[in-house]
């Protein structure tokens, strides 16, 4: 595996309220690792931690203890910065600016030359499908091309860490295929990509590695394919499948359940699975499809969310 | 340098949009008119031999040399020149911080790899430069008509600028502490506004010292006299420096360099605590 881009240990932080005597805990020691050309997702209910995180390994809140490097250096120096790009959740790109001047103004400020600014702000723009409206002020933007232009404004100085809070958000079903493949172009380009999104299905499309973070805790940590994947359920797809057939499996102790001309079968393991299957050969039922049942992003998130407390994930 | 560049397109361009530059110079201008239109002088033989203001006959009863005449313009008028500049630059400039500061805003900005030093002290100078080419533009206008009516050459006229300026740089740093502190535009105008009128009360601080009961008030009072900028003094020696030689006695009595010192040591400290806490706060 690629060594880590960004590095997250132990990190903790507690805001205190303005008399002081109030206290909350937003981070409770979480730790994860995002290495180059890596696609992760941070998932988590309101409240859970996503932002502060993003915003500790961009210093602009600090930790209350722990650690947090982005290429090879501690968050707090503004050297770390320099190939990161960010898109904030809700920002607030100036309406009287145009895409052209915006870039300008941010790109310099990452050390780029106008001319460097110009063409590569030109492509992004036009990959981005608001190319057109590069001399248009902002404020004539719908919200998704807004949120384009705010993709592009991360992107502007080619960066190999992004970070990217909703990057999706208010933008088309089209818009949303478009960013997702930008997005895993610049991953395989080396770029590792942080993304807090609610829309799990687009982190489940879009992302290699997830933590779901809850009360300030890492709550589940993955790759989508581990967690998604319920342990030792199947789908079983054969003819015939009649009642003696399902009895007969439930007496082996597997969990049984008939759906739509399909059985959902609950194993201890690969050998009562063949166990299973041996039983329906020997009836003469012939087996049409077999395979591992998977939960939904959304299913184990909610699970999570739900569940009564946060058990140490494996 | 570019990080300077950057803020400073950014200032420009959003007082351009928020037609503050436009009212600025806008403002400039009317006032460069009327005075361009309203004085006309008939001078002969390097003297003034009449003249006219808004169409209507002056009354001469001496002829009067153009020369003590343009000193005597350009000196008084720079005192008025003192007052609009600087609430013009203040009301202008004001808001650079408190914007800056804004959700959504603020991460643009700081998910740089600007140090916050550099962020906020490059967005001081481009607000100084915004106010500053307003201040040298009134007053290179107003030069060069007065130039162009009477051929009367008075470069002395800039060193108006050159205290309006040093004014506004420390009431501009005094409002970016007020900005960092609160995020708030009004406040920091009105505090920015306070701070000068009171330093403006506060050169009586002698008699005022005298008239209060008790020791510890007076000490107060003194006290407060030496931290807060010499507004009245600097208005007293931008009169000064224009007129040169020909400065009034209690005005060029006062011309000491400790108003200058103690104004600049505000500034410096307020510009110094307002970067500092930018660099510890938390957004």
């Amino acid at each position: 595996m690629a060594p880590p881009v960004i590095e997250v240990s132990g990190l903790r932080k507690t805001y205190r309220g303005a008399l002081r005597s109030s206290r909350i805990t937003a981070l409770d020691g979480i730790d994860f690792t995002v290495a180059a050309g890596e696609m992760f997702g941070l998932l988590g209910p309101n409240g859970a931690g996503k932002t502060t995180t993003v915003k500790i390994l961009l210093d602009l809140t600090r930790p209350t203890g722990g650690e947090a490097r982005v290429g090879g250096r501690p968050a707090g120096d503004p050297e770390s910065r320099r190939r990161v790009g960010y898109l904030p959740e809700g920002h607030k790109i100036p309406g009287y600016l145009t895409a052209r001047q915006t870039l300008s103004i941010f790109g310099r400020m990452s050390g780029m030359e106008k001319k460097d600014i110009e063409r590569r702000g030109v492509e992004l723009l036009e990959k981005l499908r608001i190319g057109k409206w590069i001399d248009i002020r902002v404020k004539k933007y719908s919200k998704g091309m807004t949120q384009r232009l705010g993709l592009a404004c991360a992107l502007i100085h080619s960066p190999n860490v992004l970070l990217l809070d909703e990057p999706t958000d208010g933008v088309d079903p089209v818009g949303r295929r478009e960013i997702r493949d930008l997005l895993q172009e610049e991953a395989k380009n080396g770029t590792a990509v942080l993304l807090n999104s609610h829309l799990l299905s687009e982190i489940e499309l879009t992302c290699d590695r997830v933590a779901v973070l809850r009360n300030g805790k890492v709550a589940a940590f993955g790759r989508v394919d581990e967690l998604t994947r319920r342990a030792e359920t199947y789908k079983l797809v054969a003819s015939p499948i009649d009642d003696a057939l399902l009895a007969a499996f439930r007496e082996t102790g597997a969990g049984v359940e008939r759906v739509n001309g399909h059985v959902i079968l609950s194993v201890d393991g690969v050998a009562h699975l063949n166990a299973l299957v041996d039983k329906l050969r020997a009836g003469g039922g012939l087996l049409s499809e077999l395979a591992p049942v998977r939960s939904t992003l959304e299913d184990v998130f909610v699970d999570l969310v739900k569940a009564p407390s946060v058990e140490a994930p494996q | 340098m570019k990080v300077l560049v950057a803020n400073l397109e950014d200032v420009m361009r959003e007082a351009a949009a928020r037609w503050t530059l436009i009212a600025y110079f806008l403002l400039s201008s009317i006032f460069i008119l009327i005075f361009a239109s309203a004085i006309n002088l008939d001078i002969v033989d390097g003297a003034l031999a009449g003249a006219k203001l808004f169409g209507k006959e002056v009354e001469m009863n001496d002829t009067i040399s153009i020369e003590k005449l343009v000193l005597g313009f350009e000196s008084g008028f720079s005192a008025v020149l003192y007052f609009l500049c600087t609430f013009l630059a203040v009301f202008a400039t004001a808001h650079l911080v408190p914007r800056m500061q804004e959700k959504g805003t603020i991460d643009l900005y700081l998910s740089r790899p600007v140090p916050r030093v550099k962020l906020i002290l490059s967005r001081y100078v481009a607000g100084l430069i915004l106010a500053g080419s307003n201040v040298f533009y009134l007053i290179g206008a107003i030069w060069l008509i007065v130039m162009w009516k009477t051929h009367v050459f008075h470069p002395r006229f800039f060193l108006a600028g050159a205290v309006i300026m040093f004014i506004i740089a420390t009431l501009m740093a005094f409002a970016f502490l007020v900005g960092v502190i609160t995020s708030s535009t009004a406040v920091s105008i009105m505090t920015t506004y306070g701070l000068f009128f009171f330093g403006l009360m506060l050169v009586g601080h002698d008699r005022i010292a005298a008239a209060v009961s008790k020791e510890w008030q007076a000490t107060v009072i003194n006290t407060l006299y030496w931290i807060v900028p010499k507004t009245a003094e600097l208005g007293g020696a931008v009169v000064a420096f224009v007129s040169g030689g020909q400065a009034p006695e209690r005005l060029a009595q006062q011309l000491t360099w400790s108003p200058f010192l103690s104004t600049a040591a505000f500034g410096v400290a307020s510009l110094v605590l307002a970067s500092w806490l930018f660099t510890r706060k938390e957004f």
